[in-house]
């Protein structure tokens, strides 16, 4: 069995293992490689395993703000500034997120770290203010990363809380008084439940058992969908990814649902259409569809978005939203005149805002920023699909991120 | 009632899926002994591939599932060659890992070629049928009747054809096999290479059902090693039962008990049946 | 016997004194100390699954489901009732080894695959209680803020070097209790097991009693690498008890080597360090990952310590034969008997009993 191609082969192994150590630590080591010019901008996302497409979409979204920010020119303190995205994939595990975020903070010295997950970002707070110092750029709508009063946190999102009034009302006046809840079983999809419930109650309607499934691990709808439906409900609240949320709706039409569904900020009803008929999805509210929206900036961007990742592909608010993020931090930047102070550049983000280029402007830009480091778009809509395949903008009422 | 009735229904086809995924791990797991990790990528990567075909191709639905079946046979008898060969005298352990190892390269390999979007394939097989106020989709209804047909063929390849008794008198005696003269290099190959087969056809069929995904084959992976631990290892109407008697379990309890511990349900009763019967409930007297 | 011209203690207190001086190198490094100090709380946990594994035999795949129950007992127990970390430490910990031992009862009576896959489904529904169990767990929202060791100040834990040695010292603490259990009755016992059941049983061991403490003694293991990796990360989520946990502590007590003192921390180091270096791959480093975690399991099946240890009872034995060749020379000019060039065989068994071929034979 020793043979003495076999030993040379271990040989090899053991030579490559022991480099390959060696080689880790000093990655480990080295610590980065300061050029005055280039500043990192760090990013932390699920970009393999189950959560892959979603950390794309938001990573498509910050490579396209740094190549437009780049080819129109930043410029700090007088100097001429290159942006650079380094991402790194945490596979929707927070422990790692704050490993990945500790280190390009620590070697590629990356004033802001953006990430697109409330776990991880709870994960990356407990090491961001204190013997490191970074700014976090959160794409959450989760308000319980701004309750924790971390001075360096930037949540993008609109507060998910502020649409379940509005859906309510919305699918009540299209359904009818009765809700059955069919939402995935994520962190975010519990939070949505729990809020969605909370306003329909007040609302005077009637809501069946929590029919909550894992979208992602269910393999087949139907079984779920007809426990749903025995409650004959008016309305259904849905929601988790885009694609699986269609299927979901599919299968209700087709065992004969009629009533309306309220769509979870998560599922984009124009992705949705991708895999599933539009007829499917009619009756339905939800949040407003990018191509929707009419900022300066939305027709250019949605151009290259399709320049960059195909007709096929639809932007979502993670592209959008993030691309927005970028291009306010490299204001931030321009504007306090700093590259590597995290705390000046959250101080001056309030400055910031009004001095952003129009053309960056594409899905809802926000005015201002709270205390807690919020980016608030007063102007705030979400939408409902009705019979006809249009989309009709609904004006959404903000609620207060304090518990 | 129609409730009831529904999700009878409902239970069954899920049953089916679970039969239909099952089948091939059977195989590898009860024959050979050896826990693939990997089988729910290659159930992944028999549903992208059939997916090539039909939709980048335009191969009609069943060639195209035919086809890749062939080449997931294939990519089998690879993976047996270049990483389950070189570990037969090692211990389970090792090989779990080195599933393990494929399954990440499996995955990355999928997302690097597909992308991380979920896809959706679409089946000829369309309408419905009504029994008794219950709705069953007729692709539903086709995975029920192949998972069956599938089994029966299956049982008859071991027990009446050359290549499938190979594989039957190696699992009785592996010793006493290769000294009648069976390759049991050969019969590892023809069972993982069927392995994946199988594991094609079944991803052909289900995958319309639901979405492609580079991890769609994880959520089924689990409970496909729970259904053939529960019907004993290397036993076929083990694995056709526990199948069913999983999906039907999961099903009722979702409807009557609650929602969120329906899929727990499939590894309570494994709990259950191996605390009462720690081998299983079908089995065979295996040599060792 | 002279225990400092054995190169595996000499290795392995090398191994020690590099991590232990790490600090000195790293101290500014947060990333470095964290990604370390993290890998340390694994390797606990990867010896717990040594004990179960390494020594008796048993393929337990619930040590992910342990890890994460020791960590959800500090995270919770510091968190929602404000317990202090000791006192919520020693409590997981006795936590995860009634939890372990009673899991044991039922498990232990299934065998060989039934086992692996038995221990397989008790880690996925630790997994699912955790991620459903909303009022007590917070499921998918994870518990936060988990509270840093009190230091009685003297010392400031908040400080990633003063954690980094808390963690060590513990994980030392496990080294030796591996180590003393592997000379010990106790260990030769597990390891009569884990050569063959029916001769242990034969011999008058209590196969079952001894599989039932190693079972439990793994978990608290488990526990203990949980508890502390709760409090060096401070946020906690149902990841931390998910399977995949359990598939990383195998590859590395396989990468490491099975059964040996020191493989279990060398294997979560280079493991560690190895996913850190792919990072910079992204998406695609899996597709370098898998081939290599392959390779590995395939080129060196023993590990790397049962490797390294391959050389060196190879050089025992060319020792010997040359010893040997001597006396038998001496003993032809002068016509008498030799002494004996013997002396190192004795600790020799590590490497031996680490080989894939004793343990878990296949059928």
């Amino acid at each position: 069995m020793h043979s003495v191609s076999r030993n040379r082969s271990r040989r090899l192994l053991a030579a490559a293992v022991v480099g390959a150590f060696a080689l880790s630590l000093s990655a480990c080591g080295g610590g980065g490689s300061g050029e005055g010019d280039t500043v990192v901008i760090g990013y932390t996302g699920p970009l393999s395993g189950g959560g892959a497409a979603y950390g794309e979409n938001v990573q498509i979204g910050l490579e396209m703000a740094i190549d437009d920010l780049n080819s129109d020119g930043v410029e700090v303190d007088g100097k001429p500034v290159t942006l650079e995205l380094k991402a790194l994939d945490d596979k929707y595990a927070p422990a790692t997120a704050a490993s990945n975020a500790q280190r390009l903070a620590d070697q590629d010295k990356a004033p802001v770290v953006v990430s697109p997950n409330a776990g991880a970002i709870k994960a990356i707070q407990q090491i961001n203010s204190g013997r490191s110092n970074f700014l976090i750029s959160a794409y959450t709508s989760d308000p319980a990363i701004v309750q924790s009063d971390n001075p360096l946190t930037m949540m993008i999102p609109p507060n998910f809380e502020s649409y379940a009034d509005e859906f309510t009302e919305t699918a009540m006046e299209h359904g009818g008084k009765k809700l059955t809840l069919l939402g995935t079983q994520s962190e975010y999809g519990q939070q949505w439940t729990e809020s969605i419930t909370e306003s329909w109650s007040a609302a005077g309607g009637e809501i069946g058992k929590d029919n909550s499934i894992d979208y992602a691990t269910v393999s087949d709808f139907a079984g779920p969908v007809s426990k749903a439906l025995a409650e004959k409900p008016d309305a259904i609240f849905v929601g988790g990814p885009s694609q699986p949320t269609a299927l979901i709706m599919e299968e209700a039409r087709k065992q004969g649902f009629k009533g309306s569904f309220l769509v979870m900020d998560q599922a984009k009803l124009d992705e949705m259409a991708t895999v599933t008929k539009l007829d499917n999805l009619k009756n339905s509210v939800g949040v407003l569809p990018v191509a929707e929206y009419e900022d300066p900036g939305t027709e250019d961007f949605l151009k290259k978005f399709a320049d960059k990742a195909g007709d096929k592909k639809v932007a979502t608010s993670e592209t959008a939203l993030n691309y927005q993020g970028i291009a306010i931090i490299a204001k931030a930047m321009e504007v306090s005149g700093s590259t590597d102070d995290p705390e000046k550049i959250r101080e001056a983000i309030t400055d910031a805002l009004p001095e952003v280029d129009d053309r960056y402007k594409v899905n809802g830009f926000p005015e201002e920023i709270t205390d807690e480091g919020h980016l608030v778009n007063p102007n705030l809509e979400a939408t409902f699909l009705d019979d006809d395949g249009k989309y009709t903008k609904i004006p959404i009422e903000q609620v207060s991120d304090n518990k | 009632m129609t409730l009831f009735i529904q999700q009878l229904f409902n239970g069954l086809a899920l049953g089916g899926v679970y039969c239909l995924a099952a089948i091939g791990l059977t195989l590898v797991f009860g024959v050979l002994r050896i826990p693939n990790l990997a089988h729910g990528s290659l159930y992944m990567l028999g549903a992208y591939i059939t997916y090539f075909f039909l939709t980048t191709i335009g191969v009609p639905y069943i060639a195209a599932i035919g086809m890749a079946a062939i080449i997931l046979f294939v990519l089998g008898v690879g993976l047996e060659r270049l990483v389950f060969h070189p570990l037969r005298n090692s211990p389970h352990t090792h090989h779990m890992i080195a599933a393990v190892g494929a399954m990440f390269f499996f995955q990355a390999l999928a997302q690097a070629i597909w992308g991380a979007d979920f896809r959706r394939m679409d089946t000829p097989i369309t309408g419905e049928l009504r029994v008794l106020g219950a709705e069953i989709s007729a692709q539903r209804i086709v995975i029920i009747i192949t998972a069956v047909i599938v089994l029966a063929l299956l049982a008859w390849f071991i027990k009446r054809s050359i290549h499938g008794q190979t594989i039957e008198a190696i699992e009785q005696d592996r010793i006493g096999a290769s000294l009648v003269g069976i390759n049991p290099s050969m019969v590892s190959m023809l069972t993982l290479g069927l392995s994946a087969l199988l594991a094609t056809i079944a991803a052909g069929l289900v995958a319309p059902i639901n979405l492609l995904s580079p991890t769609m084959g994880d959520a089924l992976n689990l409970k496909v090693f729970a259904i053939i631990i529960l019907g004993g290892l290397g036993s076929l109407p083990g694995a056709i039962l526990g199948g069913f008697v999983l999906a039907i379990a999961e099903t009722m309890t979702a409807t009557y008990v609650s929602s969120a511990f329906g899929d727990t349900v499939a590894f309570i009763v494994l709990v259950a049946v191996l605390a009462i019967k720690p081998n299983g409930l079908f089995t065979k007297a295996v040599q060792r | 016997m002279n225990a400092l011209k054995n190169p595996r203690i000499i290795g392995t207190f090398a191994l020690v004194v590099l991590i232990a001086a790490a600090p000195l190198f790293f101290a500014h490094e947060n990333y470095a100390m964290r990604v370390i100090t993290v890998g340390m709380c694994a390797a606990i946990a990867v010896y717990g699954l040594n004990i179960i594994l390494g020594f008796t035999g048993q393929l337990s795949l619930a040590q992910g489901g342990f890890f994460g129950i020791g960590a959800y007992g500090v995270g919770l127990l510091t968190t929602d009732y404000d317990w202090s970390f000791w006192s919520a430490f020693a409590v997981s910990v006795i936590g995860t080894a009634v939890i372990g031992y009673l899991c044991g009862l039922i498990a232990l009576r299934t065998k060989d695959e039934y086992f692996a896959i038995f221990t397989m489904a008790i880690g996925f529904i630790i997994f699912l209680v955790i991620s459903r169990w909303e009022s007590v767990t917070h499921a998918h929202s994870g518990v936060n803020n988990v509270k840093f060791p009190e230091g009685g100040g003297l010392v400031d834990f908040g400080s990633p070097v003063a954690m980094f040695y808390l963690v060590f010292v513990i994980l030392l603490i496990c080294v030796y209790i591996t180590y003393a259990v592997r000379r010990s009755s106790v260990g030769r016992t597990l390891l009569t097991i884990r050569t063959s059941e029916d001769l242990a049983d034969a011999i008058g061991v209590r196969v079952g009693f001894s599989k039932q403490l190693a079972f439990a003694a793994s978990a608290v293991f488990g526990g203990i690498g949980g508890g502390l990796y709760a409090t060096v990360v401070g946020f906690i989520g149902p990841d931390s008890a998910s399977l995949d946990k359990t598939f990383e502590f195998l590859m590395f007590i396989l990468v490491g080597g099975m059964g040996t003192v020191a493989g279990p921390l060398l294997g979560s180091m280079i493991v560690t360090f190895l996913f850190e270096l792919f990072q910079d791959f992204q998406a695609y480093r899996f597709i370098v990952l898998g081939p290599i975690i392959v390779a590995l399991v395939i080129f060196a099946p023993r590990g790397i310590i049962g490797y390294l240890g391959g050389f060196v009872d190879k050089r025992n034995r060319r020792r010997r034969v040359a010893a040997a060749r001597r006396s038998a020379e001496a003993a032809e000019s002068a016509n008498r008997g030799g002494p004996s060039g013997h002396d190192d065989a004795a600790d020799s068994h590590v490497t031996r009993s680490g080989g894939p071929a004793a343990p878990e034979e296949k059928k």
